[in-house]
C-alpha cells in the first residue's frame, strides 16, 4: 500500500513540475539581460535586472492594452456569471410551455463554432458603428451558452422546498436569487468566472478582426505583436507573458477550492 | 405536474428572459442564419440584399477545383486532433493517479490545471522561445543525448510541436474532470470486486473503464472538437507555416474573409467544419454508447 501510493505521487509530481518548469523558466527569463537570455541555457539569471518589464511598459502600448484587456473581462464576467445564474433559475425552476425547446435551441448555438458567425458579427458590428471599439468586443460576450448550461443543471439540484417556503413567506424572486440561490450555487458562480475571466482576457481571434488601432488593442493582441516587433528579444516576450497570466493565476489560484468541485460538475452533468 | 406561473414569477421570468432572448437573436441566431445565406449566394459586399443565389457552387469550389490550400488545412487540422486525443489516455494516467491518492490532492490538482488558466498568447510567446535552435528543449535533449529537434521551424516537426504545447496547456482540465468521473464510482463496487477475487487490472477493465466512458466520452468529444477549431496557438507558434505545415481550417476561414474578402468561400468552409463537428459528436456517442448500466 504504501509503495502503491509513492508511486502514484511520483507520477503526479512528475506531472506538476512538467505543468510548472516552462512558468518557472519564463520567470527567471523575465528578468535576464538580452545578451544572456538568448546566448545561455542557465535556469538563473547571472546578473537580475527589470528591463525586460521596463521595455515592455514603455513601448507598445502594453499599459493602455492591459486597461482594455480589463475593460472587457471584469464587466463582461461579470455579466455572464449573474446573467446565467439568473437564466439558469428561471430555466431550472419554472414551468411554462416551450420551456425545453428554449434550452435546446440555446443549447445548440454551442456546437456552432465561432468562425461560422465571425463574418455576420463583424457585419452587424460595422452596422452598429462598433468597428474598432472595446464595446464590440464587450456586447458579444455578455452571453455564455455554457454559462446558462452549468447553472441551471446546478440549480435543478436544490430541492424546490427551499424556494417554496420563501415564496410562502412572501419573498420576492430578486431575493431568493440574492438570499437562496446564490449561496447554495457559489461554487458553480466561482468556477464561471474564473472561466469566463479567462476566456475574455485570452479572447485573440475575434479582438484581432475587430480592434486594428494600437490604443484600441487587448493584451492577448499586444501580445503576439511582440513576435515581430521584438524579434529575439526573449526577455521582453518573457517580461509581457509574466504580467499578462500573474492576474489570471492569482485569480485561479484564489478561487481554486470551488473551482474544482464546480468543474468537476460540469464533467459529470455533460 | 405543471405548476401555473403566478405572477411575481412570470414578471421576473420575462425580465431575465427577454434581454437574453434578444441577445441570442441578435448576436447568435441571426448570424447563423446570415452565415448560410452568405454560403449559398454570390455574396454583394455593397448590395448584400439582391445577392445572387448559387447554390452550392461554393462547396463545388472547395471540393473540385484549385483550391490546395483547403485540403492542406483539412489534413492538418485533422492531423492535430488525432495528435491532441491521443493526449486523453496521458490524462487518464494522471487522473487515475490523482483519484487514488490519500492527501495533497488540491496541491497537485492546483499544479496540473494552471496551464489551463493561462493565456495561450503567452504561453504560445513563451513556447516559440523555448523552441529554437539552442533554445532550452533542445538543450534539454542534448543533455538527454537525444538528437535536437527543428521543432516550429521544421515542415515536419512543426505541427506536432504546436499539438505539444496545446496538450502541455490542455491536459490539466481533462485531467480534473476525469478524476471526478473516477472519485464518483460507488468504493462497494471496487469492494465487491475485490471479494470475488479480481486483481486491478481486471477491476480497471471491467468496472473503471464502463463507469467512466460517459466522462471518457465526453472528454474525448470536447479534445476533438477543441482541435478543429484551433487558431491563437498555430498563429501566434508559426502563423501557419513553415510551408503551410501547420496551415489550419480556421486560418483559412479568417483568410478567406478578412484578407480575400471572398464571404461566400469562408462561410461555406465554416458549415463544412460545423458539419464535421457535428457528425463526430453524434459519432462518438454512438460509437461509444453502452448497452447496458450499473
Amino acid at each position: 500500500m504504501k509503495i502503491r501510493q509513492f508511486a502514484l505521487h511520483l507520477i503526479l509530481l512528475i506531472g506538476a513540475f512538467t505543468s510548472l518548469a516552462p512558468f518557472i523558466w519564463m520567470a527567471f527569463a523575465s528578468f535576464k539581460g538580452f545578451p544572456e537570455v538568448v546566448s545561455s541555457p542557465r535556469l538563473l539569471p547571472l546578473v537580475w535586472t527589470l528591463d525586460g518589464y521596463r521595455e515592455i511598459l514603455s513601448r507598445v502600448g502594453f499599459l493602455m492594452a492591459f486597461r482594455n484587456s480589463a475593460l472587457i473581462a471584469i464587466p463582461g464576467t461579470a455579466t455572464v456569471v449573474l446573467g446565467s445564474t439568473a437564466t439558469g433559475y428561471v430555466l431550472a425552476k419554472y414551468q411554462f410551455p416551450g420551456k425545453e425547446v428554449l434550452f435546446r435551441l440555446l443549447l445548440s448555438t454551442m456546437m456552432v463554432p465561432f468562425t461560422v458567425v465571425i463574418i455576420p458579427l463583424f457585419i452587424t458590428m460595422k452596422d452598429l458603428g462598433l468597428i474598432d471599439k472595446l464595446e464590440g468586443i464587450l456586447i458579444t460576450s455578455l452571453c455564455s451558452t455554457f454559462g446558462i448550461f452549468l447553472m441551471r443543471q446546478t440549480i435543478e439540484t436544490i430541492p424546490n422546498d427551499y424556494i417554496d417556503a420563501a415564496r410562502i413567506d412572501g419573498a420576492s424572486e430578486l431575493w431568493i436569487l440574492h438570499q437562496v440561490i446564490f449561496p447554495l450555487v457559489h461554487s458553480a458562480m466561482a468556477t464561471l468566472a474564473v472561466l469566463t475571466f479567462l476566456g475574455q482576457w485570452d479572447s485573440y481571434l475575434w479582438p484581432s478582426v475587430l480592434l486594428k488601432t494600437t490604443d484600441h488593442q487587448t493584451l492577448p493582441i499586444i501580445i503576439a505583436s511582440m513576435r515581430s516587433l521584438f524579434a529575439t528579444r526573449y526577455n521582453i516576450w518573457s517580461a509581457g507573458s509574466m504580467l499578462t497570466v500573474i492576474p489570471v493565476m492569482v485569480l485561479f489560484t484564489l478561487a481554486q477550492r470551488y473551482f474544482v468541485e464546480g468543474l468537476a460538475l460540469t464533467g459529470l452533468k455533460g | 405536474m405543471i405548476k401555473i406561473l403566478r405572477r411575481p414569477q412570470f414578471r421576473f421570468g420575462l425580465v431575465v428572459l427577454v434581454p437574453i432572448l434578444a441577445w441570442y437573436i441578435l448576436f447568435s441566431f441571426r448570424p447563423i442564419v446570415l452565415s448560410f445565406r452568405m454560403a449559398i449566394v454570390d455574396y454583394d459586399l455593397l448590395d448584400p440584399i439582391s445577392s445572387p443565389f448559387v447554390g452550392l457552387a461554393h462547396f463545388k469550389a472547395l471540393l473540385f477545383t484549385e483550391y490546395q490550400l483547403f485540403w492542406t488545412a483539412v489534413i492538418n487540422s485533422f492531423s492535430y486532433a488525432l495528435y491532441i486525443s491521443l493526449g486523453v489516455p496521458l490524462a487518464l494516467v494522471f487522473a487515475y493517479c490523482l483519484a487514488n491518492i490519500t492527501r495533497g490532492r488540491n496541491k497537485y490538482q492546483w499544479a496540473l490545471f494552471l496551464p489551463v488558466v493561462v493565456s495561450m498568447a503567452a504561453i504560445a510567446l513563451l513556447f516559440r522561445f523555448m523552441m529554437t535552435a539552442n533554445g532550452i528543449l533542445n538543450c534539454l535533449l542534448k543533455a538527454g543525448g537525444l538528437p535536437p529537434s527543428r521543432w516550429l521551424a521544421g515542415p515536419e516537426s512543426a505541427l506536432p510541436s504546436i499539438a505539444l504545447v496545446s496538450l502541455w496547456k490542455g491536459l490539466g482540465g481533462n485531467i480534473v474532470i476525469l478524476a471526478a468521473g473516477l472519485l464518483s464510482i460507488p468504493m462497494e463496487l471496487y469492494d465487491a470486486a475485490k471479494v470475488d477475487g479480481a486483481n486491478g487490472w481486471q477491476t480497471f477493465w471491467k468496472i473503471t473503464l464502463p463507469l467512466l466512458s460517459h466522462t471518457l466520452k465526453l472528454v474525448i468529444i470536447l479534445a476533438t472538437i477543441g482541435a478543429l477549431q484551433a487558431y491563437t496557438s498555430a498563429i501566434i507558434l508559426t502563423g501557419g507555416g513553415p510551408a503551410g505545415a501547420t496551415y489550419m481550417i480556421s486560418q483559412f476561414i479568417v483568410e478567406e474573409a478578412f484578407a480575400n474578402l471572398r464571404f461566400g468561400l469562408a462561410s461555406s468552409v465554416a458549415f463544412v467544419l460545423f458539419a464535421v463537428i457535428l457528425l463526430i459528436t453524434l459519432m462518438q456517442f454512438r460509437l461509444m454508447r453502452t448497452k447496458w448500466e450499473y
